[in-house]
């Protein structure tokens, strides 16, 4: 008689997280009240709940954290950041140095003639401002010798290479980048201008 | 629902290294837990970890956001262990391993411990959702969306999994 009464475990198991509406819970405990074998699932549900939550979360193993990034596939190429860059940086270089030959050549063939001069000057004149950036660029390069400096701070910079797949960190308000060369962390920091961030590349 | 893993992903998504070592280190020990509790092997356990996170990184083109990151990586978190468990059917296990780092000792120690002896003897199903549900907290939705099945099931796989779990730590009380 009873045993064709069962609650479901679904309600048995909404009954002991307190999730049946008033009227259904009443049910359920008058139902427990009478019947020994659902009375003992609930208890067990109850207890096996309290052991469970009473575990604590493991912590992975420091090396294994290591193993996983280190064993990460490389990434994909990502559209639109170093390539982009490097791309625009190229077609710029180029227009200039033609601009600045054909106003060389234009200069030479008419000998300083003011029309063509007039015209190719006002464009070639943007390129030589192009050109004079980029040198400062370089001259800032230069003033700090033989070490490498970019914008932003210490920890934009690490972040900015961590994310064109430099192993870069930040120590001692440097960021120290391995297993790269001098000339590709250049590279990869060329759009972030001059600045006072000294990066410090250290190859394995 | 907002996820908050979304910022993160979608650089990931990108290529963005630096963005998916974020989500590991965000995610590492509940999917670490996930999976030591329900393999009982911590060696096992960062083995089917190291796999997950790699399927992630490798699947996460194809992550629509359909569903909360984590429970996208829990669902490759559990396919692993699951995977991991299969395999340790073909292959024999090393019974003479010793974790060699004295910061795993805890790690083994709660891998050994009454309540990891009687998780290790429930049917996986059952072990997977009190696992989610009562040591790492997810919701009945989220249970039911990574292990493909309906929020009913859930409910009744945790309540009988609680069940079995007393009835066997119980025993195992009563035998000591």
């Amino acid at each position: 008689m009873v045993a064709e009464t069962h609650p479901h475990d679904i309600e048995l198991f909404e009954y002991v997280e307190d999730e049946l509406p008033p009227a259904r819970r009443d049910e359920i405990a008058a139902h427990l009240a009478t019947c020994a074998v659902c009375a003992e699932q609930v208890r067990r549900a109850a207890a096996g709940r309290e052991a469970l939550r009473e575990t604590t979360l493991l912590e992975l193993p420091e090396g294994r954290r290591e193993e996983i990034l280190r064993n990460l596939p490389a990434p994909k190429r990502y559209p639109g950041e170093r390539r982009g860059f490097f791309s625009k940086q190229l077609l710029a270089g180029i227009a200039a140095l033609l601009l600045v030959a054909a106003l060389a050549a234009v200069l030479v063939k008419t000998g300083g003639n003011s029309g063509v001069e007039s015209s190719a000057g006002g464009t070639a004149g943007g390129a030589a401002e192009a050109t004079a950036t980029s040198g400062e660029g370089g001259k800032a390069e230069d003033a700090h010798a033989a070490g490498l400096f970019a914008g932003g701070s210490p920890d934009e910079v690490a972040e900015d290479l961590q994310r064109k797949g430099f192993k870069a960190s930040v120590q001692q308000d440097r960021v120290v980048v391995r297993g790269a060369t001098k000339a590709q962390v250049r590279e990869a920091l060329a759009d972030r201008g001059p600045g006072d961030v000294e990066v410090v590349v250290k190859n394995p | 629902m907002e996820d908050p893993d979304a910022p993160l992903v979608e650089r990931a998504q990108r290529g963005d290294r630096w963005a998916f070592e974020q989500l590991v280190e965000r995610h590492q020990n509940r999917l670490f837990t996930l999976a030591a509790r329900t393999l009982g092997s911590a060696d096992e356990a960062a083995d089917a970890v190291q796999e997950a996170f790699i399927r992630a990184w490798l699947g996460l083109p194809r992550f629509r956001g359909g569903s909360l990151f984590s429970t996208w990586l829990y669902r490759i978190g559990v396919n692993a262990a699951h995977d991991q468990r299969l395999k340790r059917r073909t292959e024999p296990l090393d019974e003479t391993h010793e974790p060699a780092d004295p910061r795993d000792s805890f790690q083994a120690s709660e891998l050994s411990s009454a309540l990891q002896e009687a998780l290790n003897q429930l049917d996986e199903d059952y072990r997977v959702a009190v696992v989610l549900y009562d040591v790492l907290g997810r919701s009945y939705a989220e249970i039911a969306e990574l292990t493909e099945v309906a929020e009913g099931t859930v409910k009744s796989r945790i309540f009988r999994g609680r069940s079995r779990l007393a009835e066997l730590l119980g025993t195992r009380t009563a035998e000591e």
